[in-house]
């Protein structure tokens, strides 16, 4: 089964066109790769698929099920199962690290006899198990982002969603959180739609590369094979 | 955003809002609209304008400046002076009318125009200094590796000029649509101040003519309107453009030679708007020209807390309460207005009981309440409540909206993809990094409905007020009772931004 069907899908702003007829078919397990210059639609196509932007135009199914259809959204936000990492984080600013994570697993059910448990075993996965009751604003930039990847794996999603998560990382940092984005997807076998604007850096993981360009997909390669 | 709360927030904030306004428009009779362009009437316009024109342009001499200095330099004590800047918006105008017109000895339009430019500064310098805060540090270092401090300044005040000009926009409306200045300056005697306000208010009370109360007020409801929907766009520009991630704090001006100058500047201002009106009033309660002593003060007290704690335990209970919804449907509709697509819409509607006159608005709820089925409601506290969420809901949420559009969306749309539903992420999320923001509206509320007279005047319920005591009795020339009230009333609106002060460690949210 396709984790993800778009269907001829649109997004406008005003008069501006952000994404124009994109069809796209993501088998599960995959690990795509969107690239494409700033502007070029990249982040408006992950938000159409999270839900989070409505199309102009063009169907969108998650896992089979119809999630959007034109500008009706049939699915909303946070029944769609997936998890995303934001650019810089997206930290709440008010919630310690345990925080963060508590209130994921409140929101998708997790008995709460099973949060503490979870939440170390979040922390460690992530190399921060110190970090409890660490607020985000004394965190590093790698640290804030690993957090970020702990609270968008908590709801054990099928999807993840990667927006320019190196972004702000040092060299050593991008490759250290490569290797555990490469981890969590040959361990979970998730969905993994990976934005970015240097390829180079992710290529080696990923499974199939589609370049965007002026809201158009221009180019769609299986890649070759993936790095052991 | 989660429709039905939305829908209940909009139904509420309209039955105290709007409907109050909409449901005097019936009582305006083709007789009325001839009136409403009679000679006398154009005149009090031109008049009215005039004056919320002049106070706005005095507002922004006073309240750039101020705003510049205490925010941005190194002028001695410029963080104690900051606040205390606030301090005359805080207290009621008709005080300060009390206090002034005696030291100063002014009467008529004079006394109007100082007392108003006094009470109304801090709204422009609030403003200015927030704008002032918000520009990147590197923007002003870039001016100033070009052409030093000089060049700096000139780079900042276009980026700063539109909230200043959203500042004196609101000083306008503030003054356009005040009554109780020109009642109390036209009350001590010749030359007399007439204003729109109070024509409207003699309309429906002396002439008995509610229809060409309602056909005289909507002159100035468009005039108020077109300064309030510029307002709203110029905030958008200036004070809401949003603080990027990587915003670096500017450094402070360094004045040289001119730090105490400004200094004395300042404090002028203080003490002009604040300081020693308080001080007048401590001696007007202590028996002023008979004869200062601190006994007498203490009985002063002693008889204000007697005979006035019924209407002070009102004031307090009622503005309390009227300031909780106004958060509540802050949180709401503050929320709403940034974030969903008919926002833009909404905010033309909410600011409408902004613009319209307090008198009317009072008149309003007199025609919609005053029946034998809601008897019991209108003879008691709960129209009062609904009289003050009506007047000053929009403030806090335009507070709320403000401090959203600051908020990064992605905070709210991580929770949604954790699995929280509209209302969870509004309470988990939104409402704790809002808390600045709906505290500030809540004092806001709070402040200007312990201060607030135009609309207590005319609803019976209302008329057992602290601020409405205080009216009555200058009337009866009871200066040492009416001073120890003002007094406690003060001290009343000047608490809960206080003790946030004190004890919280993030700044109140105050602006719109």
């Amino acid at each position: 089964m396709n984790a993800i069907e778009l269907n001829g899908v649109s997004v406008r702003a005003g008069e501006r066109t952000l994404l124009e007829s994109v069809d796209l078919s993501v088998p599960e397990g995959a690990h795509l790769l969107l690239v494409g210059p700033s502007g070029c639609g990249k982040t408006t196509l992950l938000r159409v698929i999270a839900g989070l932007a409505a199309p102009a135009a063009g169907r969108v199914s998650l896992f089979g099920a119809l999630a959007s259809e034109g500008q009706r959204v049939v699915m909303a936000p946070e029944k769609r199962g997936i998890g995303m990492l934001f650019q810089g984080g997206a930290l709440w600013p008010h919630l310690n690290a345990r925080k963060q994570l508590e209130f994921v697993l409140d929101c998708c059910g997790t008995p709460r006899a099973q949060w503490k448990e979870r939440v170390a075993e979040l922390l460690e996965w992530v190399e921060l198990p110190g970090y409890r009751e660490r607020m985000p604003a004394t965190l590093s930039g790698g640290e804030a982002q690993r957090l970020a990847l702990a609270r968008a794996i908590a709801s054990s999603p099928r999807l993840l969603l990667l927006d320019e998560p190196l972004g702000p990382l040092d060299e050593e940092l991008r490759g250290a959180l490569l290797v555990k984005l490469h981890e969590l997807h040959q361990r979970l076998r998730l969905t993994v739609i990976h934005v970015t604007h240097a390829p180079l850096e992710a290529s080696d993981y990923a499974t199939r590369t589609v370049r965007l360009r002026s809201g158009r997909i221009v180019d769609d390669t299986q890649a070759p094979g993936v790095r052991a | 955003m989660n429709r039905v709360l939305v829908a209940l927030a909009i139904a509420l904030f309209a039955l105290a809002g709007l409907a109050p306004l909409v449901a005097m428009l019936p009582r305006i009779e083709s007789a009325d609209l001839g009136a409403m362009f009679a000679a006398r009437n154009l005149e009090l316009l031109g008049r009215t304008l005039l004056y919320g024109g002049g106070v706005a342009l005095i507002a922004v001499a006073l309240g750039l400046p101020f705003g510049f200095l205490v925010a941005r330099t190194d002028m001695p004590l410029a963080n104690l002076l900051r606040p205390l800047g606030i301090v005359p918006l805080l207290i009621p105008p008709m005080i300060l009318a009390m206090v002034w017109t005696v030291l100063a000895d002014i009467r008529g339009a004079p006394a109007a125009y100082a007392v108003s430019a006094i009470s109304t500064f801090p709204i422009v310098a609030l403003f200015s200094a927030r704008a002032f805060e918000r520009i990147d540090a590197r923007r002003e270092e870039a001016a100033r590796l070009a052409g030093g401090w000089c060049a700096a300044l000139r780079a900042d005040l276009p980026l700063v000029l539109p909230s200043t000009a959203c500042g004196a926009c609101l000083a306008f409306v503030f003054t356009v649509n005040d009554y109780s200045i020109a009642d109390y300056v036209s009350w001590l005697g010749q030359p007399k101040f007439s204003v729109y306000a109070a024509e409207i208010f003699a309309n429906w009370r002396i002439e008995s003519r509610p229809g060409l109360a309602v056909a005289s007020a909507v002159p100035l409801i468009a005039i108020t309107l077109g300064a309030l929907v510029p307002a709203l766009l110029l905030r958008r520009k200036g004070a809401m453009a949003s603080l990027s991630g990587d915003f670096r704090q500017p450094t402070r001006f360094e004045l040289g030679a001119w730090r105490w100058p400004a200094f004395t500047f300042c404090l002028a201002l203080v003490a002009i708007g604040g300081l020693i009106p308080l001080a007048r009033l401590f001696y007007e309660a202590g028996g002023a020209a008979r004869g200062f002593e601190l006994a007498r003060v203490s009985r002063a007290f002693a008889l204000a807390i007697e005979r006035g704690r019924e209407d002070l335990a009102n004031s307090i209970v009622w503005s309390a309460a009227a300031a909780t919804i106004c958060a509540a449907l802050a949180l709401v509709l503050g929320h709403a207005l940034e974030r969903s697509r008919i926002g833009r819409a909404l905010e033309a509607l909410v600011v409408v009981p902004i613009g319209a006159p307090a008198v009317l608005l009072s008149v309003g709820v007199i025609v919609l309440w005053n029946h034998d089925w809601s008897a019991r409601f209108y003879d008691e506290g709960g129209v009062v409540v609904l009289l003050l969420v009506g007047r000053f809901a929009a403030f806090a949420v335009l507070i709320a909206t403000a401090a959203t559009a600051a908020l990064d969306p992605r905070l709210e749309e991580s929770a949604r993809l954790a699995g929280a539903g509209p209302v969870r992420t509004l309470a988990r999320i939104v409402a704790p990094l809002l808390r600045p923001a709906l505290v500030g509206g809540w004092i806001g509320a709070f402040v200007l409905a312990l201060r607030e007279l135009d609309v207590t005047m005319l609803t019976p319920a209302a008329n057992r007020t602290a601020m409405f005591r205080i009216f009555n009795q200058v009337h009866f020339g009871r200066d040492d009772f009416v001073a120890a009230m003002a007094l406690m009333l003060v001290f009343l609106v000047l608490l809960p931004g206080t003790l946030w002060s004190l004890f919280a460690r993030r700044r109140l949210e105050l602006l719109p």
